[in-house]
């Protein structure tokens, strides 16, 4: 039996003003998938979390969140499924310290305090925020804000985490953070539809790549077969990370695109090979 | 000719005990580009703050040390969203906010404008409202913004963050021409594996301090690959176990590949 989608979208039509941003999109994502959104700056990208997250209603179409219809829920009902970071997540923070700022979400579900507190203790510790948690925010560097605008999406637990650029900023240890607690919470059962033009982290993290162009799908396919094909990405405006590249250059067995493959393909290929 | 200098310099934050930068002596010259890279917190973008003289002069927080600047700068944040206007209701406004701050004559304040605008490619976009744009639109805006006021020496902070890949290639190619043109360029980025094409030298920060500098083969050395400062492909050459020199890019790999 075919699972309920947490995310459907079912022909999607949408315009700011004059301004086409979304023509006729569908696609569905199953709980626990692990999809990139992926396309040139102003392919519509951002507009579908808006959307996703009942900021925007289509002018066609429908958004459904599970069985809600995103057009009959007001964006704090829709918080319940959907847990989101947004561009400039830097800027959502509003609390006074970044122990209350994640702690507001669970907090407005309604859950009692002690719930409250595991979950905020769990998002904290699942991005390193913990040293962090009773600073200010805008003591705080933009990206750890951004960090902390994550934990607060994690926070609320939701079937489906809709985020936006999550690794603008991050060093590679705290992108390496961010992909291990993603790949944990989609262990569990989320799903994920992650915004990036970070190939790298993509490639690392999530498996399936929509694509959009100028507002359509162009794309939908698994990550590992796309992200190492130069000639089929050009014409998306994508280009293929270094370790896909490398992979695809050295003509690896296999083609492997995350970085703990390619090494230990080259590792395996240098052994067969006789010394120069 | 040096364009900024800064001699033993140390920097604190408001209310804050220890200092963000501890003890920084760094030059950038006319026509370079120096890339400063570090975790994040090491001192990075409170290194362009200063040279920006936002810090402490704007910011607050302390300095010793001397800070030295021949040319007018020109900061573009890591938030450049903050950096609109808000007062303007098309992008060619938007960039000429800051031109006709300086007091210039109607027509070099044009000209600048259309060069910043060509050179970012957005003469189509130049019409629009800024807030109808995307991210990463406005961030060009923004860059487009801050070299129509033809900045002597140019600070960037992670000013590809919100591009595409076509909107990075073009600001990488366009920093390269700015050094041409003799600009200077202080740039704070997270995008390793663009700094072999940009960057003439590589200062590693860590913990407010300099703990190395060096041409970009920097970014291929174990230690730099330990602190996770390595470009993708020497990382991963690393973590193969395959023996040191690593290749610094794809292209270096395959010739030793071969």
């Amino acid at each position: 039996m075919a699972l309920t989608p947490v995310l459907h979208l079912d022909g999607v039509s949408f315009s700011y003003g004059a301004v086409p941003a979304l023509e006729n999109l569908s696609f569905s994502i199953a709980p626990g998938e692990r999809v990139a959104l992926l396309g040139r700056n102003g392919a519509g990208k951002s507009t579908v979390v808006r959307l996703v997250a009942g900021l925007e209603r289509p002018d066609q179409g429908t958004v459904w969140v599970g069985d809600w219809d995103a057009r009959d829920c007001a964006p704090e009902q829709l918080a319940r499924r959907v847990g989101s970071m947004f561009q400039h997540a830097d800027q959502q923070l509003f609390a006074s310290t970044v122990r209350a700022d994640v702690s507001f979400g669970p907090r407005a579900l309604g859950l009692g305090e002690r719930e409250v507190e595991r979950r905020t203790d769990d998002a904290l510790e699942d991005l390193d925020l913990t040293p962090h948690a009773a600073h200010h925010p805008y003591d705080l560097p933009p990206a750890f804000r951004q960090l902390a605008a994550l934990a607060g999406a994690l926070a609320l637990e939701p079937a489906l985490l809709v985020l936006d650029e999550p690794t603008i900023g991050l060093d590679r240890a705290l992108r390496a953070r961010v992909t291990r607690a993603l790949l944990e919470r989609s262990a569990a059962g989320v799903a994920l539809l992650v915004i990036t033009h970070d190939l790298t982290f993509a490639a690392e993290t999530l498996e399936r790549g929509l694509v959009l162009d100028r507002g359509r799908l162009a794309r939908d396919e698994q990550l590992a077969g796309l992200v190492g094909d130069a000639t089929r990405l050009d014409p998306l405006g994508l280009v293929p990370p270094p370790i896909a590249a490398l992979s695809a250059a050295l003509d690896l067995p296999g083609r492997p695109v995350r970085a703990a493959e390619v090494a230990r393909e080259l590792a395996r290929v240098a052994r067969g090979r006789p010394v120069p | 000719m040096r364009s900024l200098t800064l001699d033993h310099a140390s920097f604190w934050y408001p209310a804050t005990a220890s200092p963000a930068l501890r003890d920084v002596s760094l030059e950038v010259v006319q026509g370079e580009v120096v890339a400063l890279v570090g975790a994040l917190g090491a001192g990075a973008s409170t290194l362009l703050l200063v040279a920006a003289d936002l810090a402490p002069r704007v910011i607050g927080g302390r300095l010793t040390g001397t800070v030295a600047r021949r040319d007018r700068s020109g900061i573009v944040l890591p938030t450049p969203w903050t950096q609109a206007s808000g007062m303007a209701f098309t992008v060619w406004d938007e960039v000429a906010f800051g031109p006709a701050n300086l007091g210039w004559p109607a027509h070099e304040i044009a000209r600048q404008v259309d060069r910043a605008l060509e050179r970012l490619e957005l003469v189509p976009l130049a019409s629009r409202d800024p807030v109808t744009l995307s991210g990463g639109e406005l961030q060009r805006v923004i860059i487009a913004a801050i070299l129509a006021m033809d900045p002597g020496l140019v600070l960037f902070d992670e000013p590809a963050a919100e591009l595409d890949a076509e909107g990075a290639r073009t600001l990488w190619r366009l920093i390269r021409l700015l050094a041409s043109e003799g600009k200077a360029v202080l740039l704070a980025t997270s995008a390793l594996d663009a700094i072999p094409d940009v960057a003439d030298r590589v200062v590693w920060l860590e913990d407010g301090a300099v703990r190395a500098v060096g041409t970009p083969d920097l970014l291929a050395d174990v230690a730099a690959c330990d602190a996770g400062l390595g470009t993708s492909v020497a990382t991963v050459w690393r973590a193969s176990g395959l023996p040191p020199p690593y290749p610094l890019t794809v292209a270096h790999a395959v010739q030793r590949w071969r």
